[in-house]
């Protein structure tokens, strides 16, 4: 089948994904701290109210995201211009994306809980309404580049592939940004610096300005291969692609039925004190997981040269929960000691290579989804179709946020110290071995849950064949319907 | 002739966003930064120095802003002017030796750890905390100041309160920055009182109420403010000229470093404006950061004005 894509354009996409990801990847965990621990210090507040309204603003921030995933989509989906439906929400969006991301990073100097709160609310919500203004469309730019499904699935999983390394790259900024503060400023200043958020502020200025260079990239030199069609898009269609077309629904449910999967995140510093021995190897418990991820992501390309989207997925589903069903056994096999650090890290890493399917398999599967509901209607939703996706996910995340918490607390009856200089109290073996099952068996069930909705998905084999084929008649006959601009003039 | 159609030039667009967002990023940082980096504003660098010790009676971390800290982090300067010698006190370590390189033994290996230390769960520990505290309220009566005399002493009565406790000689960084930083925080816990604490997932009680100096002298609800009184330009030259070059050298610093220096009064009031004590605070500038001088400024008024 023809290609569309230049090679350079299948790179830029994903160095534009990359430079959304190293944004919306660093803002939630920073700006947590920065509000609980930077922002307002020294200015006397109630540390359990301002507690409590942090974790309200990532609440209504969630809520405000999800709002917008379906009013963005909608948009999108009903915006024509030369450059496409999706490109300028992405190439003109970032630069107040950056700018509001930055002042999320800049407290007013206030001696008022009421106008600190409220200032936290507005300004993190307003960040939340423009990230989904950028980051959805960029995410839904994947079924446009190309109407030729193995060049886009190809371009996806790339780009799935650099958006996951950005998700990480605040990390690493923070770091940089760290160690050269260190050497301009000297050790104690740096300290005294940071103990005021402001290795924070340039991080996430590095970040913005991160964003908006490598996205300018990809703004510059890609371009929708899938023409827009020109019917408008109703509220109630819109409504109707999210909630009622069989395999997106099923691509969407996937997030839903594996909310629990991201329980273990809750439990990995636990897992670091009481089964590996030290706080500080929590880093070296999600290094080899995040690069296993990574190289997931890579690998999920493969198995789709040999395999349908369909069996890819429910493959990584079976061989993440067998992976993490392991790493249970292996850990009560050798018990919670100095020898189970190595055989630990090395299973964490396999562990996170289920982890790639998840972050490419779907995009692909919504870009076929797309297809189809094109077929069907003569209509291309690309914007509601992936709004109805993360609009799921947001649901499920704020599920795992729940859950999570709650499985560490109280399910697992786990003891917190009450002694001033002990950090960290003895727990029972019992809790221990719960605590071990919050990161290996309650998500590898949650695994195989998510693969359960994917058993209904049809969008494989002929029928995409059928569907591509069509579609792509159907552009050619509208191409040639077209008056010719000799005409026009 | 033919009117050529305008078309939006993408590239152009993409440079001007780039340059536009760059300026408006630096600009903010900045800003931002020359706010809340108080290093650059000497009136702030004295008042907060104030404050820190008034308010909890801590003269321990108000040093991280003394020229004590300007070269290296104030761990790393405590560490090995004070810490190494007790901890390698049976070689020939000084100040300044890279520690793995001379092939020093400590007290900090673990053949140096007895049954008790192996197996404390934390307990021993707080009691050897608990048995500290008294030794550092003594030590501290006239405030922060002499902090060589409190340093090696408290170290040194460390390794004894440890040694009873435990039965051996081992000692680490560790043990003796949780003592010191533990004591610094229990003494300001006397001075401001403290609140029932309960657990938010058991519902334990974690630490219950006390009555703090401070709330008996000014009220439960008192509230301690600190503000610059006058401000000083002082003579660079004859200051210079009484600076111990042997201190200085401790905090690699130089005489010549110092490009001004000015002295504060800051006064410290209850919330009704009254004034409990004050404080001259010297400032010298470094490059473009202000530190106080913490070997020309008297905190002792600072310590105990509540009794």
């Amino acid at each position: 089948m023809k290609k569309y894509m230049k090679k350079s354009e299948i790179w830029t996409f994903g160095i534009g994904l990359f430079g959304v990801a190293l944004m919306t990847g660093w803002m939630p965990d920073y700006t947590a701290t920065f509000f609980a621990d930077f922002a307002f210090k020294g200015k006397g507040f109630d540390s359990d109210v301002m507690a409590n309204m942090i974790s309200l603003v990532f609440l209504v921030a969630g809520i405000v995201g999800a709002v917008c995933e379906l009013v963005i989509g909608y948009l999108v989906d009903n915006t024509r211009t030369k450059f496409g439906k999706v490109k300028p929400w992405v190439g003109f969006g970032v630069v107040p994306l950056a700018l509001v991301a930055m002042l999320v990073f800049v407290a007013p100097n206030t001696n008022s809980q009421t106008a600190a709160i409220i200032w936290m609310f507005v300004i993190y919500s307003l960040y939340t309404a423009f990230s989904c203004a950028v980051e959805s469309p960029a995410n839904c730019f994947g079924s446009l580049c190309s109407p030729n499904p193995s060049e886009r699935s190809s371009a996806i999983s790339i780009a799935s592939f650099l958006r996951s390394v950005g998700q990480s790259g605040g990390m690493v900024v923070v770091l940089v940004v760290g160690l050269i503060m260190k050497a301009v400023m000297g050790e104690q200043q740096y300290r005294n610096a940071e103990g005021r958020g402001l290795d924070l502020v340039i991080s996430t200025a590095v970040c913005a300005l991160g964003l908006i260079l490598f996205t300018m990239i990809f703004f510059t030199n890609n371009k929708e291969n899938v023409p827009f069609t020109q019917e408008k898009v109703s509220l109630k269609d819109a409504i109707k692609v999210v909630f009622t077309y069989k395999n997106l629904l099923m691509v969407s449910l996937t997030k839903l039925c594996g909310f629990g999967r991201g329980v273990y995140g809750t439990v990995s510093l636990y897992i670091a004190i009481y089964l590996l021995g030290s706080k500080d190897l929590k880093l070296a418990l999600l290094l080899p997981m995040g690069i296993g991820t990574a190289v997931g992501t890579l690998l999920v390309n493969l198995v789709l040269k040999k395999f349908s989207t369909k069996q890819t997925f429910i493959l990584f589903c079976v061989y993440g929960a067998s992976s993490m069903g392991i790493l249970f056994l292996v850990s009560r096999g050798i018990g919670f000691n100095d020898g189970l650090i190595i055989p630990f890290l090395i299973l964490n890493f396999f562990c996170g290579l289920q982890h790639g399917n998840t972050n490419v398999t779907p995009n692909i599967m919504i870009a076929d989804c797309v297809d189809e509901i094109e077929y069907k209607t003569g209509k291309r939703q690309d914007g509601l179709a992936y709004a109805g996706y993360g609009l799921f996910s947001k649901v499920a995340s704020a599920f795992t946020k729940g859950l999570g918490p709650w499985l560490l607390y109280t399910w697992s009856g786990y003891m917190v110290s009450t002694d001033a200089n002990i950090a960290y109290a003895a727990q029972t073996d019992a809790t221990l071995n719960k605590l071990l099952m919050i990161y290996t068996i309650i998500p590898a069930v949650f695994v195989i849950l998510q693969g359960v909705p994917i058993l209904f998905y049809d969008m494989v084999g002929e029928k995409k064949e059928m569907i591509t084929k069509a579609l792509e008649e159907r552009r050619a006959a509208a191409k040639l319907a077209e008056p010719s601009d000799a005409e026009n003039a | 002739m033919e009117k050529k159609e305008k078309s939006f030039n993408l590239k152009l667009y993409a440079a001007v966003a780039f340059f536009a967002v760059l300026a408006l990023l630096i600009l903010i940082t900045a800003l931002t930064f020359k706010a809340k980096y108080t290093a650059y504003h000497p009136e702030e660098v004295a008042r907060n120095y104030v404050d820190t010790i008034a308010q909890t009676g801590d003269g321990y971390n108000a040093y991280k802003t003394a020229l004590v800290s300007k070269s290296q982090k104030y761990g790393d300067f405590i560490r090995e002017y004070y810490m190494n010698p007790v901890i390698y006190r049976d070689t020939a370590y000084k100040p300044g030796d890279d520690i793995k390189k001379c092939g020093y033994k400590g007290y900090n290996e673990e053949s140096c750890q007895g049954e008790k230390t192996k197996n404390d769960d934390g307990s021993l520990q707080g009691q050897v905390i608990d048995t500290m505290y008294d030794y550092y309220v003594e030590l501290v009566s006239n405030g922060w100041d002499d902090y060589d005399t409190i340093f090696a002493k408290y170290f040194a009565k460390l390794v004894e309160v440890r040694k009873e406790v435990f039965g051996d000689d081992y000692i680490t960084d560790e043990i003796m920055f949780t003592a010191l930083e533990g004591n610094v925080a229990t003494y300001g816990e006397s001075l401001t009182g403290t609140e029932d604490e309960f657990d938010k997932n058991t519902g334990k009680q974690t630490s219950f109420k006390s009555i703090g100096a401070y709330q008996t002298a000014y009220g439960e609800d008192y509230k301690l403010t600190t503000t610059v009184k006058t401000e000083k330009d002082m003579d660079l030259s004859a200051y210079k000229a009484g600076l111990s070059a042997e201190t200085l050298a401790t905090y690699g610093v130089q005489a010549d470093d110092i490009r001004a220096v000015k002295c504060y009064t800051v006064a410290v009031s209850t919330a009704d404006g009254k004034a409990v004590t004050e404080a001259d605070v010297v400032v010298a500038q470094i490059k473009n950061s202000w530190y106080v001088d913490n070997t020309a400024t008297d905190t002792s008024s600072l310590y105990g004005f509540c009794k």
